[in-house]
């Protein structure tokens, strides 16, 4: 589906990379080429011949965290507007030109990025480069299309609040993040979509849609020579303004901050959320490998102790998001409302053994072998190894991903519990509750 | 007997528009009737394994009512050499996981792991396939958690919903059933109950195992010889005789629960996988309702904003399968929104669909199959299942040629023979 915000606490979050130096050679696969045409525009093309399909993904540095409080929404707005049409592509025609030879395009707009996705047959790769220069600075925002979306985005709205782990997910984060930005709502308010004017979405469409904030990503079964001469032709000429990103102020601390909301499921949600490292900091593979360990296995040690041997929640798991200006390591899981207490202090003892005792060298080998098969897993499918990059590249350096995986195998137990030990410490706390008189 | 197909050779007499996913595959059928497949693919560093048992809901009453699938997730949690815990940490430590669950017409075991670990994925498979522990404190820590799975469901609208529109259109028939079962069934099924169910079900002629990845094909099919060869074929059979028709009446059922959206669906029975019918159906379910140019969202979403999500389902089954169109809107749109989907229904039942509309839903359709079967687990998946439902696995070459043969009229035709009577449920919170 077109739409969604980066799916919070239940993918791996960080992409987990090594092109070069570890995995390059275990694979066999070649390096991605990074340039960077005339203008500012980023351009990452990997050859990659698995099946005769190509990845082609715009990512763009801008999403919830660069909006003004009356503008909260507007980049989650854009991700659904782009590929309406543009002067010479009227509405529907995107669609049905993607779909018409068997492909796809997809939108994703989280707090530090927003991407717009095609997977298409490789030889379409020069017409879905132009496609996207396209909707990067030409989007028309026909008036009454845009009208007709608001109550498609106020639909979204309610769609993310009956599922009960996207919900928790997302009101887990705003209150861990509250009162900066990562912690406003990505799809914005109601009552600001209602008021949302045309004239809103463009001065917001072209202050951020300007080259220097543009990386183009291309994986798949093309000639790179093809691939660079064609970006070229069609991002190269663009032109436009810097539009330097506003600073953010430093993540809270979200100590003892707890909410209680009552929902219709007769089961209970817990979630519970640390401040962790932000995307760049040294800590982050220590942390990472400290979540898979905690929970994101049916062997981590909350599977193992507070679902099967003390049986009091029927699900748990942990998950690491890394944002560009600070990280949250979060333990979600569902339970029965009576058992609320019990399951937050087992949470809690867990969390004190491992700050205590450490991790075993076998848990630790484990943990890097997980981070290496998601990684192996991601780089099946050529859009896999097309977020990667792209993500890599708007929020992190795609260096620092290539070389990722070598990081977390150098990382030692003893720095896995030294990271228990720097961030398990306040948190933030969003309990699901039962409400009786729902039905 | 043996036989052994290359499936590549069918695969390339083909133009393949879109992806070319079709990597030879091996096919063995060993002397005690199972069948085994494998397809070697070079693309990433990874394995998946899929092990499918021709045992599902379909063989269930509404006395137990998930009982396959109560087999399923107890097998995982221990066999006669490793618990449940020495299970997960094993396959943890090859990067991969590993799961069993039960369907309509089959039940799988499902893993996946790092391709140099392939031998021991295999070898953990056939374990917990084989020589499950099956043990009295297991059944009820996973009635529990199936207890509370069922909860889930219930309180999740749309999951809700489905449950209810196919126990409608399906009425006594078991495909009406819901495979995890209801709390009291479950409450019913003691370990004697499994483990009578799973020696009745685990015969080797039943079972298909598939395996996809970066794996040596000749290595993987001498050690599944070696692993599976040998299982006994047992006396004692399943009674696998077709069963009585399902005849819906076209009934409309309405829903109270609490929820910011209300969800619609309407459907109808509809072709078996194996019918000739199935493809033309297919496209029918695309031209509707497949990707961001199906009529659905084009009208309901695009055109009328009537909700965010709006999809048709029709997915492949051993015997009748469902046609259902579904979508998630405001309470107060409701009536609307599902006056306008019973007009692109009765539409495409009245007026033939133009070249240009027919011509995407045979690209979208036969891309986005494609696409879906590039990685190992998919591939893995697809193989077992169309090998269990009876088409073969080399089913999709037969069906890409079916879909690029239908005609306009064979999209008016299975309209006007499938969609109807009409089953409709709406749930969604009471007015206001």
């Amino acid at each position: 589906m077109r739409v969604t915000f980066r799916p919070l606490l239940v993918a791996a979050l960080l992409p987990l990379a090594c092109a070069g130096v570890a995995r390059g050679e275990d694979a066999g696969l070649p390096r991605p080429e990074r340039t960077e045409l005339g203008n500012g525009v980023v351009l990452i093309v990997q050859e990659q011949r698995a099946s005769d399909v190509v990845a082609l993904q715009l990512w763009m540095r801008v999403g919830g965290r660069d909006e003004a409080p009356d503008e909260l929404g507007l980049s989650h707005y854009l991700e659904h507007m782009l590929f309406k049409g543009t002067p010479t592509r009227p509405p529907g025609s995107i669609d049905r030109m993607v779909e018409g030879v068997g492909g796809q395009d997809n939108a994703f707009t989280s707090y530090d990025f927003t991407h717009f996705d095609l997977l298409l047959p490789a030889d379409q790769a020069a017409a879905g480069i132009a496609l996207l220069a396209d909707i990067a600075v030409n989007a028309s925002f026909d008036q009454a299309e845009l009208d007709r979306e608001r109550l498609v985005v106020l639909d979204e709205m309610r769609l993310t609040e009956d599922d009960p782990d996207r919900f928790l997910a997302r009101r887990i984060s705003e209150e861990a993040y509250r009162p900066t930005p990562y912690g406003r709502p990505i799809l914005g308010t109601p009552e600001l979509i209602k008021a949302l004017t045309r004239e809103q979405l463009a001065r917001y469409y072209h202050k951020h849609y300007v080259p220097k904030n543009m990386s183009l990503v291309v994986v798949g079964a093309v000639d790179p020579g093809m691939v660079r001469k064609a970006a070229a032709g069609a991002f190269g000429r663009l032109r436009g303004p810097d539009s330097p990103r506003v600073s953010m102020p430093p993540q809270p601390d979200p100590g003892h901050r707890s909410v209680d909301l009552p929902r219709p499921e007769k089961q209970a949600y817990l979630g519970l959320a640390f401040k962790a490292p932000a995307v760049a900091d040294a800590d982050v593979a220590a942390t990472d490998l400290l979540t898979y360990i905690l929970g994101d296995s049916p062997s981590s040690r909350l599977n193992v102790v507070v679902r099967d041997r003390l049986a009091l929640v029927s699900s748990i798991e942990a998950g690491y998001v890394t944002r560009q200006h600070g990280g949250l390591v979060s333990v979600t899981a569902r339970l029965e409302s009576e058992n609320l207490d019990r399951g937050e202090a087992a949470i809690l003892a867990e969390i004190h053994r491992l700050q205590q005792d450490g991790v075993s060298e076998t848990e630790r080998q484990r943990a890097i072998i997980t981070a290496e098969a998601n990684y192996a897993f991601d780089i099946e499918t050529a859009e896999g190894l097309a977020r990667d990059y792209g993500e890599a590249e708007t929020n992190w350096t795609l260096a620092n991903e290539l070389q990722y995986l070598a990081r977390l195998r150098q990382t030692t137990a003893a720095q896995i519990r030294a990271a228990a030990r720097t961030y398990f410490g306040d948190y933030a706390r969003v309990r699901f509750v039962p409400d009786a008189g729902a039905r | 007997m043996k036989r052994r197909i290359l499936g590549a050779l069918a695969a390339l007499a083909l133009a393949a528009p879109v992806a070319a996913a079709e990597l030879p595959v091996v096919r063995e059928r060993f002397d005690n009737g199972l069948t085994v497949l494998v397809r070697s693919n070079p693309a990433a560093p990874v394995v998946a394994v899929s092990l499918m048992v021709r045992m599902g809901t379909r063989w269930e009453s509404a006395a137990d009512d998930g009982l396959s699938n109560f087999v399923q997730a107890v097998m995982v949690t221990g066999t006669t050499k490793r618990n449940g815990g020495e299970i997960a940490e094993a396959i943890t430590g090859l990067g991969g996981k590993l799961s069993a669950n039960g369907d309509t017409d089959y039940s799988e075991i499902r893993g996946t792991a790092l391709a140099r670990f392939w031998r021991e994925l295999l070898g953990l498979t056939a374990e917990v396939a084989l020589e499950p522990a099956l043990l009295p404190d297991q059944v009820d820590a996973q009635r529990d958690f199936l207890l509370a799975r069922v909860q889930k469901r219930r309180d999740n609208p749309p999951t809700h919903a489905f449950d209810v529109f196919f126990a409608k259109l399906y009425g006594i028939h078991p495909y009406g059933l819901a495979t995890l079962g209801t709390p009291e069934s479950l409450a019913r099924i003691d370990q004697a109950a499994i483990a009578a169910w799973y020696r009745k079900f685990y015969r080797p002629e039943r079972m298909v195992l598939a395996m996809s990845g970066q794996v040596p094909t000749a290595d993987v099919m001498a050690e599944a010889k070696r692993l599976f060869g040998g299982l006994p074929v047992t006396d004692g059979t399943v009674d696998d005789t077709p069963l009585a028709p399902p005849r819906p009446a076209g009934d409309r059922t309405v829903i109270e629960q609490t929820a910011q959206q209300t969800q619609i669906l309407v459907g109808s029975l509809a072709p078996r996988v194996a019918d000739r019918d199935y493809a033309a159906v297919k496209l029918l379910s695309t031209v509707l309702g497949g990707g961001l140019a199906g009529r659905l969202f084009v009208e309901l979403r695009d055109k009328q904003a009537l909700a965010y999500t709006v999809s048709a389902f029709f997915d492949p089954m051993r015997g009748p399968g469902s046609f259902l169109v579904y979508m998630g809107t405001a309470p107060e749109n409701a009536g609307r929104a599902e006056a306008a989907l019973r007009r692109e229904i009765e539409r495409i039942r009245a007026e033939p669909v133009n070249a240009a509309e027919l011509r995407r839903a045979k690209a979208y359709l036969l891309g986005t199959f494609a696409m879906d079967r590039r990685t190992n687990a998919r591939q893995a998946w697809y193989l077992a299942f169309f090998e269990t439902v009876g088409v073969g696995y080399d089913f999709p070459s037969r069906y890409r040629v079916a879909v690029e043969a239908a005609t306009a009229d064979d999209l008016m035709r299975v309209a006007r023979t499938y969609l109807h009577p009409l089953t409709t449920v709406i749930l969604g919170p009471p007015p206001r």
